[in-house]
C-alpha cells in the first residue's frame, strides 16, 4: 500500500492525470474536511511523541494514590487510597526461624549486611493528578497519550494489512478473471458468510493472546470489503485502453496490474483504508474487553476501558471519559475526513 | 461530600422504588409466569418465600460425581445428601451425621469406616422411579462411590477414591479395560451389610476420610434414575435433598423448589456462639422450625460484576455473595456498612475464606527451578520483590490477609502462631540476595543476568479472560522490574494455562486452591512430590518434605501431626516452590428480610437454614 | 426463475464445504486441548487421555472432519463440552431471548433511520444536514462499551427507570420490562451508521433522472421524494437490512452479558472463554448456512422488485 500515495506522478495517469492534485486541491477548500485533517494529523504527531518517548514516558509510574482525584475536584474524599502496608501482616508472633534448614542459611550474615547498604526511596505519592489517576495511581491523562499509540497502531497496521490482502486479491480476482475469480469469489464467499462479529469470535477462540494476534485477527477477518470494491474496480478498468495499450509494448502482467492499474484504483483503496482504520479502533475496544491482545506492560484506550467497567459506579468516570472521549475525538474526525477524501476524490457522489 | 459519594446519596438507593420496579419485584416474588395473571390473585393465598441470588460465575451441572466447581457442587448441596455433614453454625467446622445415624469412629487403625444410614429417607419423586416411593439404601452408597471410578464420567473428583479403597482400582482397571464398569461387580473395600449399613475399607490409614464423606458430591444418586437419563444425568438431579431442580436454563437462571418428600430438619443450636450476632440471629430465627423454611431459590449466574452488584442494590436479589471488591468502598466505605445500606438494615457477613492464592514456580524450570542455594535465592529474592502490599490494598481493596503459609485459616492444623518474614515485601533484601548469588547485570542492559552470565528473562502466565489476573500480572512485572529483573507476562486462555501448568511448560504462573475439606492435608498434597503431574503444579518434590507427608497421613489430628505440618511449612518458606498470595476476605451482603444467614467455610450455601419474611419485603419495596 | 434458484442453490455446496473446511481447520487444527477444562482440580494423564478419547480428539483428522460434516447435516453436534447440553437444545433455547431484543432493535431502527434519513436527503446540504450528519458521526464514534456501561449505570441505577439487568419467562414481561434498556441502547448504537448509509441511498436516487424529469414535470418535491425516491431507495435500504440480518443472532452479545440475557451472543462469549468448541462451530456453521439463504432470498426479492435486474 506504500506505493499507492508516491505513485500519483508516474506514467501511469494517463486517464485522469490530475486526478490527485484535483482531490488536493478540492480537500483543501473542504474547511470540515481540513479540521478533521488537523485532528487525525495531531493525533498522529502525538502518537509518534509517544512512542519517541517525548510525552507519556513514564505513564506507568504511580505517581499518585491509588484514583487519585483530578486537579480540579482537589477536596473532593478519595475512599480508595487507602495506604498501602507491607510489614506486620500477620500476627505479632515472632517469625518462625529457618536456619536449621535453609539453603540460604550459611550466607544469611552477608545478606543482612548487604541489605542494611541499599537504600529504598519512598516516593510520595500525589493527591491530585491532572486528569485523576486509575487504581495504581498512574496518571489517566498520560495513560490516555500512551494509549493511542497501541490503538492506532493496531488500527492502522491491521487496515494495511486487511488492504494489502484485499487489493492483492481483488486485483487478482479482476484482473485474471476465469478460474482465479472463481477460487477468490469461493474465498470471499466463505468469510462473508459468517457474520463479522462471530468471525472475530471464532478467531479469538483459538488464537494465542497477544498484540500481534489482535492484528492478525483484525486483518484476516476484515479483508472482504476492500476486496470487493478493487475487484469490480480491476474488472472496470481491464477493458480499458490504457491497459491494451500497455500490452501492446509489451507490459507484463504484473506491471499492467500493480503499475497500470493500481493507480487508478487507489482513490477506491484510499477511502478504504481509512474506513477500516476507523472500524479496527473499534475493534480492538471490544477485543480487550475479551481479554485478548494488549500485554500487560502496554496500555491502549481498549485497555482502559475494559478496566474502567466498573469504575463508574464507584464514581471514578475519569478513565472511562478520558479513554472514550479521546477516542471518540479520533474515530470522529478519522471518519469526517474519509468523508471529504470520498468526496474529493470523487466528486460525483456529493 | 465527595464526588464518589452520589451513589450512597442517589435518591433512589434509600426513598421509595419506581412504581414499574415495584410491580417487578411483586411479580417476581409471587413467581407467577404470566406478567397479565400475576394483577390479581395474590390475594388470599400465603406468598411463597423467595431468595433470589446471582453465582459470579456459571455452573456446569448437577450430576455429582461429574462435577466439581463450586457452584454447581454448591447447587447439589440442595438437591443431595452425603452421609455426613458440617454442623451449620459451630466453628471450627464440625462433622455431624446427615443420612448417617452417627458419625463413626475409626476402625481398624483407620483404615475402616461403618455406616448406618436412618431408615425412611426418601428420593425426590421421578419418573425413573415408576409411581413408587424410594428409600435411601447403602447399595446407593456404594453404586455412587464406584461412579467415581467409571470411565465414562471422567469424574473430576476421582483423585478422592484413588489408591484409597480396597478392591476399587481393580474395580476402575476392569472397567476401563471394558470401557463400562460392571456396578454388580463386588468391591473388597465396599461392603454391604444389610439394607442400610455399608462399611468401607481402606487400603491404608486415612484419618480424614470422613471429610471426603461430608463432601457435597460424594452423595448417593439412584442407580435407576442415572441409567434412565443416560447422558442427561447434568439435568436430572434426583437426591434425598431438600430442593429439587424445578427449572434450569443453563448458564442464565437455576430455579430450586422445596421437595415435598423431604423429612426436615431441625436447627442444633448446641454449637452457637453466643457472642456471635449471626448465630444469635440464627437461632432466634431458627429455633424449633421444620427446616426448610424457604419455598423457593432462583439463583442468577451473572459474570460481570456491574450488573452483579446493581443488582443487589436494586433489590432485585436479595443476597449478595462475594461483594466485587471493586465496589467494596460503595458497601464498607473505612470499614464500616455505608449509612444508606446501614438503613435499610443490609447485614454484611464477613468471611476468611479457607482458601489461598499463590504463585507456582516450575521447580524444574532451568531458570527459576532447582534445589541448589543459586537457584532457591533467586525465588526467594522474586518472592522479596513482589508487592504483596499493593496485592492486598489496590488489587484487592484490602480484602485479603497475607498468608503466611499454604494453610488457610479455619481449617484443622492451621496454626495462628506461624508467621514469616520470608514472603513480605522487601526490596532492599531481594536486591541484595541477588547480588550475593551472582544474579547482576553483565551485560550493560540494565537488567540482571545469571550468575553464569546468560541473561535473565522470566515469563509469568496468567488467565488471560480475568481483568484481575491481568493486574496480578501488571503487578509481577513492576515488582520484578524493581528489583533489576525482566518479566514478561504471557496471557493465555484459561484452558492453555491449565493444560501448560499441569505438564509443567511455565516458569512461573498464578494458582489458587479452595478446601475441598477442612485439613491441612487438601493444601499439603499441592508439592507432595508423587502428586508431580497432577495437583503439584510446582513439580515440587524434595524428600525430606514427602517424608514428613507420608507420616502425616497416617497420624489422627493432634499436636504429633500439627509439629508434622509446622515442618512441612518450613521446608515450603525455606525453598519457596510457591510464593504465598493471601486468603481472601468475602463480605457477603444479605437484606433484612433474610433470616438465619451465616456462611459456612466449606458448603457454599444455606439455602435450607434461610427464612424469608415475606412481609417485611413487601414494606420495604413500598 | 426457478432454474435461478435451483443455479444459486447448487452454487451454496462449495461456500458451505469452505466454511465447513475454515471453522475445522480453527477448532480442530489451531485449537487447544479441551480435556484440561474437563480434568477438574486433580488429575493424572491417563484421566486426560480417557476425556481426549471421549471427545474425539484423538482421533486421525480427516476422520475428525468427517464426523464433523455428519454433524452439520444431521444437525447434531452432540453435547456442549463444558454443560454436557446438547448443542441443538441450546441454540434453540437461546434463540428467544436474543430475538426479543434485536427483532425490535432491527424494526425500531431501520423505521426510524428511513425517515430521519429521508428527512435529512431533502434539506441535503443545509446547516440542518450537516448538524445532523456530525452528531451521527459522533454518536458512531463512541464504543459501545461505553454507552453499555454509562446506560447501565445511568438509566438502570441513578434513574431508575429500568432494572439493571434479569430476564424472565414470560415473553411479555421481558418485552416490557428487561427489553427496553438494552433495545434502546443498541438504537443509539446502530441508528447512526444506518441513517447516514440510508441517506447516501437516498442522495443517490435524488440524482437519477428519472427524478430529474418528475421535477421537471413539475411535481412538487414532497411528492418526488415520497413517491418516486423513497420507492426505489427501499431496495437497497431493504437489501442491506437483509445482510445485516444474520448478525442479529450474535451482534447483540455485549447487552446481552452486561444485562443477563440469556440469548445466542452471551453464549458464545461464554463457549469462547470455556473453549466449548462444539457450541461455537454449531452456530458459526448455522450462521454461515443461513447467511447464505437470506443472500438468496435478497437476490431474488430483488429481482422481484427491480425490473432492471434481469436473471442472468
Amino acid at each position: 500500500m506504500s506505493a499507492v500515495l508516491p505513485n500519483n506522478a508516474p506514467p501511469a495517469m494517463q486517464e485522469s492525470p490530475g486526478l490527485w492534485t484535483l482531490a488536493w486541491r478540492r480537500l483543501l477548500n473542504d474547511r470540515v474536511g481540513m479540521v478533521c485533517l488537523a485532528i487525525v494529523a495531531t493525533y498522529l504527531a502525538m502518537m509518534l511523541a509517544s512512542y519517541a518517548g517525548i510525552v507519556a514516558r513514564d505513564w506507568n509510574k504511580e505517581k499518585g494514590v491509588s484514583y487519585a482525584n483530578p486537579s480540579f475536584m482537589a477536596g473532593a474524599e478519595n475512599l480508595e487510597a487507602r495506604e498501602v502496608t507491607n510489614k506486620d501482616f500477620g500476627s505479632k508472633a515472632k517469625p518462625v526461624d529457618l536456619s536449621d534448614i535453609d539453603p540460604l542459611a550459611p550466607r544469611y550474615k552477608e545478606w543482612e549486611e548487604r541489605a542494611a547498604k541499599i537504600a529504598v526511596t519512598e516516593v510520595k505519592r500525589a493527591e491530585t493528578l491532572p486528569f485523576g489517576g486509575d487504581k495504581w495511581g498512574r496518571d489517566v491523562l498520560e495513560k490516555a497519550i500512551k494509549g493511542s499509540e497501541v490503538s492506532i497502531f493496531v488500527g492502522l497496521t491491521a487496515a494495511l494489512f486487511a488492504t494489502l490482502i484485499g487489493t492483492v486479491l481483488g486485483a487478482m480476482a479482476g484482473y485474471w478473471g476465469g478460474r482465479v475469480n472463481d477460487f477468490l469469489e469461493w474465498f470471499y464467499n466463505i468469510f462473508t458468510s459468517i457474520p463479522y462479529i462471530l468471525l472475530i469470535l471464532a478467531f479469538a477462540a483459538v488464537f494465542k493472546r497477544g498484540l500481534d494476534t489482535i492484528i492478525v485477527i483484525l486483518a484476516l477477518t476484515g479483508w472482504t470489503g476492500i476486496y470487493r470494491l478493487v475487484r469490480a474496480e480491476y474488472i472496470k478498468h481491464c477493458g480499458r485502453e490504457y491497459v491494451k495499450a500497455a500490452q501492446a509494448i509489451g507490459a507484463s502482467h504484473l506491471s499492467r496490474m500493480f503499475v497500470h492499474i493500481l493507480p487508478n484504483a487507489s482513490h477506491v483503496i484510499l477511502v478504504q483504508l481509512s474506513q477500516h482504520v476507523v472500524s479496527f479502533i473499534k475493534a480492538e475496544v471490544i477485543l480487550s474487553f475479551l481479554g485478548l491482545g494488549v500485554p500487560v506492560d502496554m496500555v491502549s484506550w481498549g485497555t482502559m476501558l475494559a478496566e474502567a467497567q466498573n469504575e463508574l459506579v464507584i464514581g471514578k468516570w475519569w478513565q472511562l471519559f478520558a479513554a472514550g472521549a479521546s477516542m471518540a475525538i479520533l474515530v470522529t474526525a478519522f471518519s469526517m475526513l474519509t468523508d471529504s477524501l470520498r468526496d474529493a476524490l470523487d466528486p460525483k457522489l456529493k | 461530600m465527595g464526588q464518589h459519594r452520589f451513589l450512597l446519596y442517589n435518591p433512589r438507593f434509600a426513598r421509595a422504588r419506581s412504581p414499574g420496579l415495584k410491580h417487578a419485584l411483586t411479580l417476581a416474588a409471587a413467581c407467577l409466569a404470566c406478567a397479565l395473571a400475576a394483577a390479581g390473585p395474590a390475594m388470599g393465598s400465603v406468598e411463597p418465600k423467595v431468595v433470589r441470588m446471582a453465582f459470579r460465575t456459571a455452573e456446569a451441572g448437577f450430576d455429582p460425581q461429574r462435577i466439581f466447581d463450586r457452584y454447581s457442587v454448591g447447587v447439589c448441596e440442595n438437591l443431595f445428601e452425603p452421609l455426613l455433614t458440617y454442623d451449620y453454625l459451630a466453628r471450627p467446622v464440625r462433622l455431624v451425621p446427615l443420612t448417617a445415624e452417627a458419625v463413626p469412629q475409626p476402625e481398624e487403625g483407620g483404615t475402616r469406616y461403618t455406616f448406618r444410614i436412618r431408615p425412611g429417607i426418601l428420593f425426590a419423586d421421578d419418573p425413573a422411579f415408576k409411581g413408587q416411593k424410594r428409600e435411601l439404601v447403602a447399595k446407593d452408597i456404594e453404586y455412587s462411590i464406584k461412579r467415581f471410578r467409571d470411565p465414562r464420567n471422567a469424574s473430576p473428583y476421582e483423585w478422592l477414591f484413588e489408591h484409597k479403597v480396597l478392591g476399587l482400582d481393580e474395580f476402575a482397571a476392569a472397567a476401563k479395560k471394558a470401557g463400562r464398569p460392571d456396578y454388580d461387580a463386588k468391591v473388597a473395600g465396599l461392603e454391604v451389610r444389610d439394607r442400610y449399613t455399608i462399611s468401607i475399607k481402606l487400603t491404608e490409614p486415612d484419618f480424614n476420610f470422613l471429610y471426603v464423606l461430608a463432601m457435597p458430591n460424594v452423595v448417593p444418586v439412584a442407580r435407576e434414575v442415572i441409567e434412565a437419563y443416560g447422558e442427561d444425568t447434568m439435568a436430572h438431579p434426583v437426591g434425598t435433598g431438600p430442593f429439587v431442580l424445578k427449572e434450569w436454563v443453563r448458564r442464565s437462571k437455576i430455579v430450586l423448589e422445596r421437595n415435598p418428600n423431604h423429612r426436615g430438619y431441625e436447627l442444633d443450636p448446641r454449637w452457637a456462639d453466643p457472642a456471635d450476632e449471626f448465630d444469635r440471629a440464627a437461632v432466634d430465627a431458627l429455633r424449633g422450625k421444620r427446616l426448610p423454611l424457604v419455598d423457593r431459590v432462583e439463583i442468577y449466574p451473572i459474570e460481570e460484576e456491574q450488573p452483579r452488584f446493581l443488582a443487589f442494590v436494586n433489590r432485585e436479589h436479595d443476597l449478595l455473595d462475594e461483594t466485587p471488591s471493586d465496589f467494596i468502598e460503595q458497601v464498607l466505605p473505612n470499614g464500616r456498612l455505608a449509612p444508606s445500606l446501614a438503613r435499610q438494615g443490609v447485614a454484611v457477613f464477613r468471611e476468611e475464606a479457607p482458601e489461598i492464592t499463590y504463585d507456582v514456580f516450575n521447580v524444574e524450570d532451568a531458570v527459576v527451578g532447582g534445589y541448589g542455594p543459586e537457584k532457591v535465592a533467586l525465588r526467594r529474592a522474586l518472592v522479596l520483590a513482589h508487592d504483596r502490599g499493593q496485592e492486598i490494598f489496590i488489587v484487592r481493596k484490602g480484602q485479603a490477609m497475607a498468608a503466611q503459609s499454604p494453610l488457610p485459616p479455619g481449617i484443622v492444623g492451621y496454626d495462628p502462631a506461624f508467621r514469616t518474614t520470608q514472603q513480605d515485601h522487601d526490596p532492599a533484601r531481594a536486591k541484595a540476595l541477588l547480588d550475593l548469588y551472582g544474579y547482576v547485570d553483565r551485560n550493560g542492559d540494565g537488567w540482571r543476568d545469571q550468575p553464569d552470565g546468560r541473561p535473565l528473562a522470566i515469563e509469568y502466565k496468567y488467565n488471560a479472560g480475568s481483568q484481575s489476573n491481568r493486574q496480578l500480572a501488571e503487578l509481577w512485572v513492576k515488582s520484578a522490574a524493581a528489583i533489576g529483573v525482566r518479566m514478561e507476562a504471557a496471557a493465555v486462555q484459561f484452558i492453555d494455562l491449565l493444560n501448560d501448568k499441569r505438564v509443567g511448560k511455565f516458569q512461573m504462573a498464578g494458582s489458587a486452591w479452595t478446601a475441598d475439606y477442612p485439613d491441612a492435608q487438601n493444601f499439603l498434597q499441592l508439592l507432595y512430590g508423587p502428586n508431580t503431574g497432577q495437583s503439584n503444579e510446582a513439580r515440587f518434590r524434595l524428600d525430606a518434605f514427602d517424608r514428613l507427608y507420608r507420616q502425616s497421613v497416617a497420624v489422627p489430628d493432634g499436636p504429633a501431626r500439627n509439629a508434622l505440618y509446622h515442618e512441612m511449612n518450613r521446608l515450603i518458606l525455606a525453598y519457596a516452590p510457591w510464593r504465598l498470595g493471601v486468603h481472601r476476605v468475602f463480605n457477603h451482603l444479605q437484606y433484612p428480610w433474610v433470616k438465619g444467614y451465616k456462611k459456612h467455610p466449606i458448603l457454599y450455601t444455606n439455602f435450607k437454614y434461610l427464612d424469608v419474611d415475606v412481609a417485611a419485603r413487601k414494606a420495604a419495596a413500598r | 426463475m426457478t432454474a435461478y434458484v435451483i443455479r444459486r442453490m447448487w452454487q451454496m455446496i462449495p461456500t458451505l464445504a469452505g466454511v465447513i473446511l475454515l471453522i475445522f481447520f480453527l477448532f480442530n487444527w489451531v485449537g487447544g486441548d479441551p480435556a484440561q477444562v474437563l480434568a477438574g482440580k486433580i488429575s493424572n494423564p491417563e484421566q486426560i487421555a480417557n476425556i481426549r478419547k471421549q471427545l474425539g480428539v484423538d482421533q486421525p483428522y480427516w476422520y475428525q472432519l468427517w464426523v464433523f460434516v455428519q454433524q452439520v447435516f444431521t444437525f447434531d453436534f452432540g453435547r456442549s463440552w463444558s454443560t454436557n447440553e446438547e448443542v441443538s437444545r441450546i441454540l434453540l433455547t437461546r434463540v428467544g431471548p436474543t430475538l426479543t431484543i434485536m427483532v425490535p432493535v432491527l424494526l425500531i431502527e431501520t423505521v426510524l433511520a428511513v425517515v430521519f434519513a429521508i428527512m435529512v436527503a431533502y434539506v441535503r446540504g443545509s446547516l440542518t444536514d450537516r448538524t445532523i450528519m456530525v452528531i451521527c458521526t459522533t454518536a458512531m464514534s463512541i464504543s459501545f462499551l461505553v454507552y453499555i456501561i454509562f446506560g447501565q449505570w445511568l438509566f438502570g441505577f441513578i434513574l431508575g427507570w429500568f432494572p439493571v439487568q434479569g430476564w424472565s419467562e414470560s415473553y411479555w414481561r421481558n418485552l416490557t420490562t428487561y427489553a427496553p434498556l438494552p433495545i434502546m441502547l443498541a438504537i443509539f448504537v446502530g441508528l447512526a451508521p444506518q441513517l447516514r448509509l440510508y441517506r447516501s441511498f437516498f442522495l443517490e436516487e435524488i440524482n437519477q433522472d428519472y427524478v430529474r424529469t418528475a421535477r421537471a414535470k413539475g411535481l412538487p418535491e414532497k411528492k418526488v421524494m415520497m413517491k418516486h425516491v423513497l420507492r426505489n431507495a427501499l431496495i437497497p435500504i431493504l437489501t442491506n437490512v437483509g445482510i445485516y440480518l444474520p448478525s442479529v443472532f450474535v451482534g447483540s452479545f455485549l447487552l446481552e452479558v452486561f444485562f443477563s440475557i440469556p440469548g445466542l451472543g452471551r453464549e458464545i462469549v461464554t463457549a469462547v472463554n470455556r473453549s466449548d468448541f462444539p457450541v461455537i462451530k454449531a452456530v458459526t456453521v448455522y450462521l454461515a448456512m443461513l447467511t447464505m439463504i437470506v443472500n438468496l432470498l435478497v437476490d431474488v426479492m430483488y429481482k422481484l422488485v427491480d425490473p432492471r435486474v434481469s436473471f442472468k
